[in-house]
């Protein structure tokens, strides 16, 4: 599955200049304690007519994924069913309970190597418009982070060995910011990982700090 | 204690400017340095006049001494009474050696001085540091004075930058001449005349030393409001956790014994008294705890904020308090990154505020740890006021109250569920305890819920306007938040579960340095679709702006 986006032509989405949101439904709301009609909300340089398609991960994250979660829930079920023998040759009224958590432990385990990545892999997506780049993630809690590239300060490419394994590569960008200051992309190709940190840093421009 | 303030210090002083006049630099004190700077003998250009030059003041070593032995004062007071003399002789010379050793260290060696828009210090005999800040990545300077420091006419100094935790450089101690020196230069571009630097785009304009503009002065009569209307009630009862927590270590072991028996012997003598005199006895005992906090909070405020000044020098506010620990620092007002309006409960009943602002990189690990009223600009000033004050902070900004946009009406119905679910519980739990119909009072609360929703959702709302965002929040206590979009490094929407039902989500503006402002400005409820709109204009307004720390 080739992904490699046309970034190039991502620059061409005009900076037009849209009027006002639909706000019908807030203006009748709106009662004595706030004027009853509130300026427009000017969107500037949003093209909301068609807007730039979310790109997706590399396909190969859901395996990346998987192995992790089942390395790390191997292990975690390992040490339980060791530490649940060892109960249960001490106080062999417990087992029962040891032997619940564990089956309810593998259960999860099960979900997370099986459902979940597939899934959290549909729900990831990134675009870039204009100068801003967007990132969309999360099953349960949908969360979008939006960073105006300006602000990059600087851009880690990381690849750990089972990243290197899957021929992927995370981008991990950094702001000034604080609570949101660290935006991970994961499951990159690693070329296209290498082409889209060079682009984000071409756009980032020289806000220079 | 006001009288013995400088007269004016936050005037710049031309006469402070001159290089030549430097009383601290003694050719003897640099000659030991100059022999021992081995292989790397201190690099001073000669085409470069710096600017300023010095050294701590000789009375550093003092202050390193009076700041080991203060900590341990009370223990050793306490042991030489308590007649334990040899105790806490060892635990006052020891710390004493060592920190007197680090002072005299540090006093020899620490050396700093301003040069081609640099500040440049450096210390260590063995590891030296050498540290160069551009003047202007500067983000405030503050000067604190103790008491001890007055006297003597010292202070100790810090300069912060955007970058990493805590001061960049600490100044302890320096004269006070030298100190306020050293502000004026680090804040004065037009001083800059030795080596202006190209392209340097300093945004304070290169005018002649501008007088300093008063903004607010706090009278005490303000101040004493403001420790009336503070919630410093809980601050009082941890100083005296902290008090009991000293004492603990040096108390003769049967004190605890004692209390006990005095409390059982108050607690008996409570019981004793008919019903009605025992409930007047224990709010007696309330109503002194209570005024006990008051007092506490009243003077503490008026200790840390007394003969507080706002000032304005051409783009740098400053600020200068206090009874016995004088501080005063200098910001640059386009360092702030986000200005919060706090209006809590009691304020927000007389009609008073408190102005916060954050700087970035500011206080990022002071979580906790006392803060000298650093973390707020103006700590009390009257609603009516703060519109006309705005605009000292952020220049550009049209102050007049803005068209505020409302959230989803939903909120209310939400907010309503959630307050009859914790009726409910409450109902259930009253029901278990009476075990009588008595314990569905808790449902009665629920017309009063809807209520409050229903204020909360006309006190929610946000603004955007050309190059602000603002978000307000809270009825019965309020905070408003005022970010430029040009300091917006992030924004995050964020939908739960709950959320998506309902269409809606939450939104949060990211922006550096967010310790003092309670975390940015957040807005919940907003219809998804607004939101995401909100966020794209809000990001690619962002983009088209420069951010400068």
């Amino acid at each position: 599955m080739d992904i490699t986006p046309p970034l190039e032509s991502r620059n061409e989405v005009g900076m037009t200049r849209n009027a006002e949101l639909k706000n019908g439904s807030n203006d009748a709301e709106a009662s004595s304690e706030i004027p009853a009609e509130p300026a427009p909300l000017v969107l500037s340089a949003v093209n909301s007519d068609s807007p730039v398609e979310f790109e997706r991960l590399d396909s190969r994250v859901v395996g990346l994924w998987r192995l992790t979660h089942a390395i790390l829930m191997g292990f975690l079920l390992l040490a339980i069913a060791v530490g649940g023998v060892f109960v249960g040759l001490a106080a062999g009224g417990l087992w029962p309970i040891v032997l619940g958590v564990w089956l309810l432990l593998a259960g999860l385990s099960v979900w997370l190597c099986a459902w979940y990545p597939r899934r959290a892999y549909a729900a990831w997506g990134y675009r870039i418009d204009a100068k801003v780049l967007e990132t969309r993630s999360g099953i349960l809690v949908r969360v979008t982070r939006l960073l105006p590239l300006p602000r990059l300060q600087h851009v880690d490419l990381q690849r750990g060995p089972f990243e290197r394994a899957f021929g992927l590569a995370s981008l991990i960008l950094h702001t000034a910011g604080t609570r949101e200051a660290v935006l991970v992309i994961p499951g990159l190709d690693a070329d296209h990982a290498v082409r889209l940190r060079d682009h984000l840093v071409k756009i980032g421009g020289d806000d220079a700090v | 204690m006001p009288s013995d303030e400088p007269p004016g210090q936050d005037t710049p002083d031309p006469s402070h400017h001159r290089p030549d006049a430097d009383p601290m630099i003694l050719p003897v004190m640099l000659a030991p340095i100059a022999a021992s700077d081995l292989a790397n003998p201190p690099a001073r250009p000669l085409v470069l006049t710096p600017e300023l030059e010095g050294r701590l003041h000789p009375l550093t070593l003092l202050f390193a001494g009076w700041n080991a032995v203060r900590g341990f004062l009370i223990p050793v007071i306490a042991l030489f009474l308590f007649g334990k003399p040899t105790v806490a002789g060892v635990l006052l010379l020891f710390p004493l050696a060592i920190t007197v050793f680090i002072g005299m260290v540090r006093y020899f060696t620490f050396w700093y001085r301003i040069e081609g828009r640099e500040l440049v210090t450096r210390q260590g005999i063995l590891e030296r540091t050498e540290r160069h800040i551009p003047l202007e990545r500067v983000q405030d300077i503050r000067i604190e004075q103790g008491p001890l420091h007055r006297i003597l006419g010292v202070a100790d100094v810090y300069v912060e930058t955007a970058g990493g935790k805590g001061p960049e450089a600490s100044f302890s101690v320096l004269s006070r001449r030298e100190a306020d020196r050293l502000r004026c230069t680090v804040f004065e571009p037009a001083m800059a005349t030795a080596t202006p630097v190209s392209g340097e785009a300093v945004a304070v304009p290169a005018s002649a030393p501008a007088s300093p503009i008063l903004v607010r002065k706090l009278r005490t009569r303000e101040l004493v409001l403001a420790g009336l209307t503070s919630n410093r009630m809980a601050s009082a009862l941890v100083a005296f956790a902290v008090i009991w927590g000293l004492a603990d270590n040096v108390l003769p072991d049967d004190v605890y014994e004692r209390i006990g028996k005095w409390a059982f012997r108050v607690a008996e003598f409570v019981m004793e008294q008919e019903t009605g005199q025992a409930v007047l006895l224990v709010s007696v005992g309330c109503i002194f705890v209570l005024l006990f906090c008051t007092c506490f909070s009243v003077v503490g405020s008026v200790v840390l904020f007394h003969g507080f000044t706002l000032s304005r020098i051409a783009e740098d506010l400053h600020r200068s308090y206090g009874l016995l620990t004088h501080r005063s620092s200098s910001l640059p007002r386009r360092r702030i990154q986000v200005l919060e309006i706090e209006e809590g409960f009691l304020r927000r009943m007389f009609g008073l505020a408190t102005l916060r602002a954050d700087t970035a990189g500011a206080g990022a690990d002071e979580r906790g740890q006392s803060r000298g009223g650093r973390d707020v600009l103006l700590p009390i000033v009257y609603q009516s006021e703060v519109a006309g004050l705005v605009p000292v902070f952020l220049p550009d900004l049209d102050s007049s109250d803005p068209a505020w946009r409302r959230v989803s009406r939903k909120a209310i119905r939400r907010g309503t569920i959630k307050g009859a679910f914790l009726c409910g519980l409450f109902a259930a739990g009253a029901i278990l305890f009476h075990r009588s119909w008595i314990g569905l009072w808790p449902i009665l609360l629920l017309p009063a819920v809807y209520a409050v929703n229903v204020m909360q959702y006309n006190h929610l709302g946000y603004s955007l306007v050309e190059r602000y965002f603002r978000t307000r929040r809270g009825w019965l206590s309020r905070s408003t938040h005022v970010v430029p979009i040009r300091n917006t490094q992030a924004i995050v929407l964020r939908e739960t579960p709950f959320d998506r039902r309902l269409g809606l989500a939450t939104l949060f503006v990211d922006s550096a340095g967010q310790t003092y402002t309670g975390g940015g400005p957040r807005i919940t409820n907003l219809p998804a679709d607004e939101a995401r709109d909100l966020a794209r204009s809000l990001a690619h307004q962002a983009s088209q702006t420069r951010y400068r720390w």
